[in-house]
């Protein structure tokens, strides 16, 4: 990250020609560098004041993959909602989410890779199976060759470090050894 | 619906890494679309219709339509949009411009697609982020994830599911790629062998680079009349005879319908073949533009979209048969493997190529014979929207 200049103009603000008769020149400066707006990443505000599903969020700091149920229909939803999709109840309750699953489908990102994560490519990343749901997920600690279907993997958290003091969270999962 | 509608004709820029604006797309766009009716001019048009993705992050541009009106000279009477469905936007275009001409609202619209890609090699993953954003960026672009790995998956389920080959794949990139060396706009311009494929760079296993259409800038135009005015324009127009859209409530990942197939391709096409009174594809249908974002993308849609039972694509590719010589001619053009794909642009494209096949003008190489049923096809983000469009000949 680095400091932001202030723009800065540097024309004569007089604006008058010169006295040779040619058209006076300045310099306008612009940052080359800017610290990524919190806007532009990829990570949602987490909390309370920015998302009503802050919940969800809060159980993964607290070690827990959670989404919605509603009560209304009894309907699993992924992602978590504040609004029932199948019935249009907004009387939803948090449930627990298994830490456990099985790739279903995976591949690794080799190139053509957005900003923020060009420069830990190659990744796996992945379809995972938790039964209930499906999710897109990172897979840590893995290579594409050493995959496949079908293979056991469990949960990760990992806490973002944006550099501030911001403190948010994402899951990731890792291939389960203890699973031969 | 009451009136007929008919493409009476359009043109586009060269399509590649482009050394030209946003702006310059749009004015050289426009400039080969007029060049190429010349009965119609700027003021003629009444409605405009803009495909265009995300001119907000390449171009740093909003409000695009009105600009476009601008830089060609065109004063709406009627009306004016910029159409957003990701990779479907050109099409999605199309498809307003038909219906508020089939309502009555107008009688001449102009259908342009737009977008600039190529913003240098430093801004690329900047680019492929905001590429990433089609998806739900919350939940499965914050995963790094981007269309190669996506369509990868795609890959590897209808392998797992129907034993499709990595072969197959590259035999889909070689024909589109090689039809593309005879379409004088296209970014690919070299013929290539399936063996080719595999030895380019796996840019997301199972898929190689040149299963992926590339990075692109282009725009692409089309004129689209009323029947009475069409007719005062050419004999040869392509009328639209049939339009369908589905999505099933599904975009992010655990809410897609398949993950080897998509069923949203199967319903749009069956209400457009419906509205077209097409009832076997296979034989019906001369000329095809699919969506082939991805070799795999094209296998699917032969069995979406009716040419062969599911989870025969792959053989539908060995056996030749969607060669410009095969039982459908799919992607003469070149499609996006061997044309590009410069979002926006990419679907306006399709239909010009369809009409420039009814009206034989295309390069006589890539000449389907006889065609006078065609279809335009699009997926867009997580391939959770399918759009078909079917044109014919001849009007219903």
């Amino acid at each position: 990250m680095t400091d932001q200049p202030d723009p800065t103009d540097s024309t004569d603000p007089s604006g008058s020609s010169e006295a040779d008769g040619s058209v006076p020149r300045g310099t306008v400066s612009i940052p080359a560098e800017i610290e990524l707006p919190d806007l532009l990443d990829f990570y949602e505000r987490q909390t309370a004041e920015h998302t009503q599903i802050h919940e969800f969020y809060e159980n993964l700091d607290d070690g827990r993959l959670t989404t919605t149920r509603c009560r209304e229909c009894g309907e699993t939803h992924y992602p978590p909602r504040i609004v029932c999709p199948e019935c249009t109840s907004d009387d939803l309750e948090y449930v627990d989410l298994p830490h456990e699953g099985e790739l279903f489908a995976f591949s690794e990102s080799r190139g053509g890779t957005p900003l923020g994560y060009h420069d830990t490519s190659p990744f796996v990343v992945a379809i995972v199976d938790l039964g209930e749901i499906k999710l897109s997920a990172r897979i840590d600690d893995a290579r594409y060759d050493d995959l496949e279907i079908g293979d056991p993997v469990s949960l990760k958290i990992v806490d973002i470090d944006d550099g501030t003091d911001r403190e948010r969270v994402f899951y990731r999962f890792v291939p389960r050894g203890d699973a031969q | 619906m009451t009136r007929n509608v008919a493409i009476v004709g359009g043109g586009q820029t060269s399509w590649g890494d482009r050394d030209a604006s946003w702006k310059d797309l749009v004015q050289e766009g426009g400039k080969a679309t007029f060049d190429a009716v010349p009965d119609i001019g700027p003021e003629d048009i009444e409605g405009l219709f803009v495909g265009a993705v995300q001119p907000e992050r390449f171009a740093f541009q909003s409000h695009v339509a009105p600009m476009v009106a601008e830089l060609l000279g065109i004063d709406v009477t009627e009306m004016i949009a910029r159409t957003e469905l990701a990779c479907a936007s050109g099409q999605a275009a199309l498809r307003y411009a038909w219906l508020a001409i089939a309502a009555g609202q107008l009688d001449t619209a102009l259908v342009l697609g737009v977008e600039k890609m190529n913003l240098g090699k430093a801004q690329m993953p900047e680019m492929q982020a905001s590429m990433s954003n089609v998806l739900d960026r919350e939940f499965d672009g914050v995963n790094g994830l981007s269309a190669p790995p996506f369509f990868a998956w795609y890959a590897q389920r209808h392998m797992h599911e129907h034993g499709t080959t990595r072969e197959q794949l590259s035999q889909v990139a070689a024909k589109n790629k090689s039809n593309a060396a005879k379409t004088d706009f296209a970014q690919f311009q070299r013929e290539i062998d399936p063996a080719d494929v595999e030895e380019s760079p796996e840019i997301a296993p199972p898929l190689h680079l040149y299963d992926c259409s590339g990075i692109t800038d282009g725009a692409s135009g089309v004129i689209v009349m009323s029947e009475e005015k069409a007719r005062e324009v050419t004999d040869t127009p392509a009328w639209i005879t049939g339009s369908g859209q589905s999505s099933m409530a599904g975009n992010s990942v655990n809410n897609l319908p398949s993950y080897d197939g998509w069923p949203q391709a199967r319903e749009a096409s069956q209400n457009a073949y419906e509205q077209a009174g097409i009832e076997d594809p296979l034989a019906e249908i001369d000329v095809a533009e699919v969506h082939d974002c991805f070799s795999i993308s094209e296998i699917i849609e032969y069995e979406e979209l009716g040419f062969v039972e599911r989870g025969e694509g792959g053989q539908f590719i060995e056996d030749g048969r969607s060669h410009i010589d095969g039982d459908v001619a799919v992607n003469p053009r070149g499609g996006l493997l061997g044309c590009g794909h410069p979002l926006g642009a990419t679907g306006v494209s399709q239909a010009l190529e369809i009409t420039q096949q009814f009206q034989g003008t295309v390069s006589s190489d890539r000449q389907v014979e006889d065609a006078t049923t065609g279809l335009i096809h699009n997926l867009s983000g997580s391939a959770s929207v399918h759009s078909v469009m079917t044109l014919g000949r001849d009007p219903q």
